[in-house]
């Protein structure tokens, strides 16, 4: 299928906090959730709608990698997006969100789009880490708060789309680069001006909003 | 997603939970009454191969009969038949199957079962095929698919993919045929695959790697860097006027991602493998694009050059036409400019711990004279040989001091390199050494060292700092990089103690009086009104020079070069003094200057991250380049340079003479308001300040 735009993302955080499952309840609906089973994926794609355009998410986990220092620098500076995932009921998990951040922010391009998610809201009786503190921690690292389950699929699909708008946003404002591949954002085939040397000019419907500054 | 609703999808009765077995056996007829794919069933089919994986792993955490049952009806190899129909939108069902696989094996938690699932070799059936890869959804659900496995390979599993009579090892031959793949993403998963196939302990798979597919693998790394090097030169000569900043910071990114990379797996240190690497890397890459592009600018000596270019045609088996020494020349036989190549190597030393690869380097780069490199490539490799042997019995031996006598004996029994690796005459007495250790050797015969020589010219700042910056970085690299020897900084990194045996005699220390002299040139030079050495560029002259005269926590410099810091230090406050008359806020200005540079010292690996130094230093600020990373713009930054270069300096001293800095800041920042820590930072700054200015 045609898209106006591809955005690569990745998801970062602790391990065990549901990232590829996060993945997997946005990628592919038809997953139902069920009480007795845990299922995640590393990698998925996913077609949605932006102000009338079609774009691409291709959603990267980066479980497993980060033992290699070369391939989490990598992961990071490829992306447009990144979701950081910490699980409520692991304080923990919440406690390590600033050496990622850290992490994030040393590697990837500076406007790369990050989302903070509390994962695994449905264990509300097990929650270690307050909603507030959620959003105390991203306010004061402006980034995009939400409390989501992957379990339930509440607010995954509101995670994945508000990054995504945000990073559409950054477009249409210019501030992404976005004849630059290694941003992490690609322009759709049919959407790609024809003569390559003509950057930002005579793409179909009117997609490349911002161009350059 | 809308379901066919074939014949054969309803006539067999849907059972209502979709975890149990009957849904499996259901899910197999379905498979069996629809082994062509057509625009028909295509829909069904992926709704099909979807609903395994889920009642797969449904199986794997609760029943294990659903497994046995996809076992024994060898339900894999519908997946293989479907996979090979070329008709019918395949791809739309390939994406679907690759991500079923997925699925099974990152989720199979039960071992048993995925030894099963791994033992008929469909899943070595299914890396093989060869999937329609112009399609980009199915090579990312195929290079996911191969890394997913990687993840999962360990000792016992490694034989379902490497058949040892075979020879055969697709998972891992298949992936590196993606290695430079347009997709940034497909290649950090090959990349990924790779370091996890290194690091399962496998003695015979290891030594396939290493020897049917590393020679051509590495070559192929470094065949691919070094073109890409040349890229970023261009990209750096073409672009005075900062116009590419994006597509050279992509550049310098990427290098860094590959240096990483090649770490990553040097650092797991499988022999074999690190010995083959390491020799491509230094005889394809390092030593002919980086370390012969820095003998570029011998220019004083035309005859080296010549000779060198010939050399390096020998090298790289090329014929020259011309010996004219411009870019056009260099570009075409394989050279970089000295300025990207001095960053490369900064960049290297910085990232490379792999102390065989780095020993040599700096080997090459602080020892090569001129009468090896004349001769040539192989004279060179003959030399570091001799040299590396003696390091090796070096190493073999346990006391140092007995180590030191056998590098000297050796070294003057080897016939042919009797004034090469020579620092000092054998059977030297304790006289001998002081008076030695008082003229250091190093500056009579730095001439003599062509590469050493290029990093040492390019300190040079009166015209301005450019290359200057990169030296100082490689210079501090090789000083702070532990693979490198000792032996081979001292007197030229760091300083040389010459302990005397006779009891109750001072011990002397030296030190590379002709660099200390390069980089006190270069402080000097920053307390001038209107000079063109960037801030950074001071700073990390400082940094060096304070590693090149401390030992053992002392400041072991001479009185010349403390009179000289010190006449930089009245020179800097003289400048400051200017600005504390014209600025009307000048005080403000100091404590704010005061506060952002105790926010951290300066981080060279960062620095060697940021490609905008590769650019030649300007003074405009629309560049968005760092202030410490440019020339000040306009009064007030000339007064905010000032500002600096004086804190700089004065730090310098202070830890020169081993003194607490007790007068700065000016304000106390515990007497001021504190502000909420969860404020950005450079808000907090401005209100912080304007706070300290209404409380005075």
């Amino acid at each position: 299928m045609s898209y106006a735009y591809l955005f690569k993302y990745i998801i970062i955080g602790d391990t065990g906090v549901g990232k590829s499952c996060l993945l997997l309840q946005f990628t592919d609906k038809r997953f139902q959730p069920v009480h007795d089973l845990t299922i995640g994926v590393e990698f998925g794609a996913r077609m949605i709608t932006i102000d009338g355009k079609q774009i691409k998410l291709q959603i990267w986990d980066t479980a497993g990698q980060e033992a290699f220092r070369s391939i989490t620098r990598s992961y990071y500076r490829g992306a447009a997006g990144a979701l950081l995932v910490y699980d409520i009921t692991r304080r923990e998990t919440f406690n390590h969100l600033t050496t990622w951040l850290e992490d994030a922010r040393q590697h990837s391009n500076s406007n790369m789009v990050i989302m903070l998610i509390g994962n695994k809201s449905d264990l509300e009786s097990r929650r270690e880490v307050k909603k507030e503190e959620g959003e105390a921690f991203a306010r004061e690292h402006g980034l995009v708060f939400m409390e989501t389950s992957a379990k339930t699929a509440a607010n995954v699909e509101e995670a994945f789309i508000n990054t995504a708008r945000e990073i559409y946003e950054k477009i249409q404002e210019g501030v992404f680069d976005i004849n630059n591949e290694a941003n992490g954002i690609k322009i759709g085939p049919q959407h790609s001006p024809t003569n390559p040397s003509l950057p930002g000019t005579g793409g179909q419907g009117g997609s490349q909003g911002g161009g350059c500054c | 997603m809308f379901r066919s609703r074939s014949w054969f999808g309803v006539s067999w009765g849907r059972p209502k939970n979709p975890h149990s077995l009957e849904h499996l056996k259901y899910l197999y007829n379905v498979l069996s009454r629809n082994q062509t794919v057509s625009e028909h069933n295509r829909g069904l089919l992926v709704e099909t191969l979807r609903s395994i994986a889920e009642i797969l792993i449904w199986g794997d955490q609760n029943d294990s009969s659903v497994f046995d049952f996809f076992l024994e009806k060898n339900m894999l190899s519908f997946f293989l038949r479907i996979m090979r129909q070329r008709s019918g939108g395949s791809s739309y069902v390939c994406v679907q199957l690759l991500q079923t696989l997925n699925i099974l094996f990152e989720n199979i938690r039960n071992e048993t079962s995925l030894y099963y699932l791994l033992s008929n070799n469909h899943v070595n059936s299914i890396i093989v095929h060869k999937f329609d890869f112009s399609d980009e959804e199915v090579m990312a659900y195929y290079i996911s698919f191969l890394k997913t496995l990687s993840l999962k390979l360990n000792p016992h599993t490694i034989h379902f993919f490497y058949n040892e009579h075979t020879n055969d090892f697709p998972l891992y031959t298949e992936a590196i045929k993606f290695f430079n793949h347009p997709e940034s993403m497909v290649r950090i998963a090959v990349r990924t695959l790779t370091l996890n196939v290194y690091k399962v302990d496998d003695a015979s798979m290891l030594a396939f790697i290493r020897d049917r597919t590393a020679a051509p693998y590495f070559s192929n790394i470094v065949w691919f860097i070094g073109k890409h090097i040349h890229e970023l030169d261009a990209c750096v000569r073409n672009d005075a006027d900062h116009q590419s900043q994006n597509r050279l910071s992509d550049l310098v990114a990427e290098h860094l991602d590959h240096l990483h990379y090649l770490n990553d797996i040097l650092l797991l240190k499988i022999t074999d493998l690190n010995q083959v690497l390491t020799d491509h890397l230094l005889h394809k890459l390092l030593i002919p694009l980086y370390i012969y592009s820095l003998s570029s600018i011998c220019r004083q000596s035309e005859v080296t050059m010549e000779t060198a270019t010939q050399n390096l045609a020998r090298v790289l088996n090329k014929s020259l036409s011309s010996f004219e020494n411009n870019f056009q020349h260099e570009s075409s036989n394989g050279k970089v400019s000295c300025v990207v190549s001095l960053f490369l190597l900064s960049q290297v030393f910085l990232i490379i711990s792999h102390s065989p690869l780095i020993r040599y380097l700096a080997w090459i780069i602080l020892r090569t004279e001129k009468s090896i490199f004349d001769q040539g490539f192989d004279k060179l490799l003959e030399q570091y040989d001799i040299f590396k042997r003696k390091f090796e019995l070096l190493e073999s031996e346990q006391g140092n001091q007995t180590g030191l006598h056998l590098e000297i004996e050796s070294n003057a029994s080897s016939s042919g390199s009797k004034e090469n690796l020579l620092e000092e005459p054998k059977n030297i007495t304790d006289e001998e050494k002081e008076k030695l250790a008082s003229t250091p050797t190093e500056t009579t015969n730095i001439s003599e060292k062509p590469f050493l020589e290029t990093v040492y010219n390019s300190l040079d700042c009166t015209d301005n700092d450019y290359a200057a910056l990169f030296a100082l970085c490689l210079l501090y690299a090789l000083a702070n990089n532990k693979g490198v020897m000792p032996d081979l900084l001292e007197l030229v990194l760091k300083p040389r103690i010459s302990a005397s045996k006779s009891i109750g005699r001072d011990i002397k220390y030296s030190y590379n009086t002709h660099l200390v002299e390069k980089l006190l040139h270069i402080v000097i030079l920053s307390c001038q009104p209107s000079c063109r050495v960037r801030l950074v560029t001071l700073e990390l002259a400082l940094k060096l020079l304070l590693q090149l005269v401390t030992c053992d926590g002392r400041n072991v410099m001479s009185d010349v070069h403390k009179t000289s810091i010190e006449t930089a230090r009245a020179q800097s406050t003289a400048l400051l003094r200017n600005f504390y008359k014209s600025e009307e806020i000048f005080l403000d200005m100091f404590e704010h200057e005061y506060c952002d540079m105790s926010k951290g010292p300066l981080n060279v690996e960062w620095l060697c991250m940021d490609s905008a130094i590769l650019l030649p230093p300007t003074g405009t600020p629309m560049t968005g380049i760092d202030f410490t990373k440019r020339l000040p713009c306009g009064e007030v930054e000339r007064a905010r340079r000032a500002i600096r270069v004086f804190f700089l300096v004065r730090d310098a001293v202070l830890t020169l003479n081993g003194e607490i800095e007790t007068q700065l800041p000016l304000t106390n920042p515990q007497s001021c308001v504190q502000i909420d820590t969860a404020l950005d930072l450079s808000i907090a700054r401005c209100v912080s300040l304007s706070q300290k200015s209404n409380n005075c």
